[in-house]
């Protein structure tokens, strides 16, 4: 029996403001307005018709408040996915969809803001999240440092090279310098500029890290059915996961041992490939959520496109180009290269991707999946298409 | 929530007092961390706290150079590990005297002492952890 996500919702269309950090020239609720108002345009949608929000990452944007600026005239239904991390991200298209389905809301908007002159540091939010007295004791105050402590153990007790994560980042940088919305548009990256950056927290150096900007992205979702009648060709979700399987979660590093060098993934895959009916060899791009390289090379392991032992057969540059790669990723540049507002550039070039506007464009291209953000206690992952 | 409030409340007292106690399951005898009420394993309810020595290997660890807000009284670089408490399955994180940045090799034996981490004006009983002599 077909699942009752697989294509019964679909993204009818996205916004995407992005600013240097600190750059934005409005505050965070007035960009966040324009972002749904622009997914509103590239609809034909009449924003004061959005009835639910949902949103990941401890937005702070509670959605009734943005009511009097988009005219709603109800709000049915608004909603944020558990965590401080980017883990919530794909499974807010879920929680989208289960409203739609139910009969809870119409038109629901997938969004996530971010300015620091609002809301501060993201990654200090992020961990304030999780913050308690034993990582305090120990120094350990950033998610850069949580997962660094994770991918020391990839290297050193997996054996996966340390090298492998170059040929990631070089991906991100070769998409986005031919994204003109990204923040390495028309850059050419030298690996050397990895190599030589400025030691964070081992094993990573600063461009192993995503980088945040100011901005705000938001998708329109609708029923199938609506999306066919409005001005943009739908973008379907096929299927969608969230959660944690026992062994994985917020467990001050007790993961089952099995697990702890995983992005979290292993059980939100298993679920996701077996709802929609797909394997890895039916995905024909991936937007994967890189808070930092070696984490995203965990997740492509989760999701079953490589082992920790032929890692380093996949997970290679020629590969992961949409020119000609078997295995394109982040064709938009990613966190890394494109721009960091939380991972929401991710959903919305996995849309214009299946729409044909990518920068990217990966030939015949019918399935992409979004891999939320790796190593969060609560994980998630969606797969998306342009046909049913 | 203050330290005295929490499941973990007697690990944080047995650290005030020079000991490392740690959670054991009343019902299945299981090892449980972090601090809990309930053993989700077997359904009983209540632990008893237990000594044991801070002997203990390198499971994963980082060495941290960027000036994180919360971390300034640790100076720059300083080293976190991650280890396995010998014979418990218990896995903490813990500061590692590292003088000379040597890079710890997992499974490396260390052997601990309790010192104390200022963070803002709070000072928080930690263990630092050596390598074993």
């Amino acid at each position: 029996m077909t699942h009752p996500l697989y294509g019964t919702t679909a993204i009818a269309g996205v916004g995407l403001k992005q600013y240097k950090r600190g750059g934005s020239p409005l505050p965070e609720r007035s960009v966040l307005v324009e972002a749904i108002v622009a997914a509103c345009d590239e609809a034909g949608f009449d924003p004061a018709e959005i009835d639910g929000f949902v949103s990941y990452g401890d937005d702070k944007n509670e959605p009734v408040r943005l009511m009097p600026e988009l005219g709603s005239r109800e709000l049915r239904w608004s909603t944020q996915v558990w965590g401080g991390g980017g883990g919530g991200i794909a499974g807010a298209f879920g929680v989208a969809a289960a409203a739609i389905l139910s009969g809870q809301a119409s038109a629901v908007v997938i969004f996530r803001a971010l300015v620091e002159g609002s809301s501060g540091r993201m990654s200090a939010a992020v961990m304030a999240h999780h913050l308690n007295d034993h990582l305090r004791a120990t120094g350990m105050v950033s998610p850069a440092q949580a997962c660094a402590v994770r991918a020391t153990r990839l290297f050193d007790h997996h054996g996966v090279p340390r090298d492998i994560v170059e040929e990631l980042v070089r991906a991100s940088y070769h998409h986005g310098s031919r994204n003109p919305e990204a923040v390495s548009y028309g850059q050419t990256f030298d690996v050397e500029q990895l190599r030589q950056s400025r030691l964070i927290a081992e094993p990573f150096r600063l461009f192993d890290c995503s980088r945040e900007n100011d901005g705000a992205g938001a998708l329109l979702m609708v029923s199938a059915e609506r999306a066919r009648d409005l001005a943009r060709p739908p973008v379907y979700l096929l299927g969608c996961a969230q959660g944690a399987e026992a062994g994985w979660g917020d467990l001050l590093e007790n993961d089952d041992p099995d697990l702890y060098v995983t992005g979290g993934f292993r059980g939100i895959a298993r679920r996701l490939y077996a709802e929609t009916g797909l394997t890895p060899a039916d995905i024909d791009v991936v937007q994967l959520y890189e808070n930092f390289d070696a984490q995203g090379v965990m997740s492509l392991i989760d999701h079953g496109f490589c082992t920790y032992e032929n890692a380093t057969e996949v997970i290679r540059f020629d590969n992961l180009i949409a020119d000609g790669g078997k295995l394109p990723i982040n064709t938009a540049g990613g966190n890394l290269a494109q721009g960091f507002i939380h991972g929401i550039g991710l959903p919305i070039e996995a849309v214009r991707q299946l729409r044909g506007e990518s920068a990217n464009p990966v030939a015949g291209a019918r399935t992409c999946l979004l891999a939320g953000g790796p190593g969060a206690p609560t994980v998630s992952s969606a797969i998306f298409a342009n046909r049913i | 929530m203050s330290r005295a409030d929490g499941a973990d409340a007697p690990y944080w007292d047995g650290l005030e007092q020079g000991k490392l106690m740690l959670p054991r399951c009343n019902g299945c005898d299981r090892w449980i961390w972090p601090a809990a009420h309930r053993c989700g394993a077997c359904g009983s309810t209540g632990v008893r706290w237990v000594e044991r020595s801070m002997t203990a290997t390198v499971f994963s660890w980082t060495r941290t150079w960027h000036a994180f807000g919360g971390a300034e009284s640790l100076g720059l670089p300083f080293t976190t590990v991650l280890v396995d408490i010998d014979d418990c399955g218990i896995r903490l994180l813990g500061r590692l005297d590292d003088p000379d940045r040597i890079d710890p090799k997992l499974g490396e034996p260390l052997t601990g002492r309790i010192g104390r981490t200022q963070a803002g004006d709070d000072s928080i009983p930690t263990i630092i952890w050596s390598r074993a002599a």
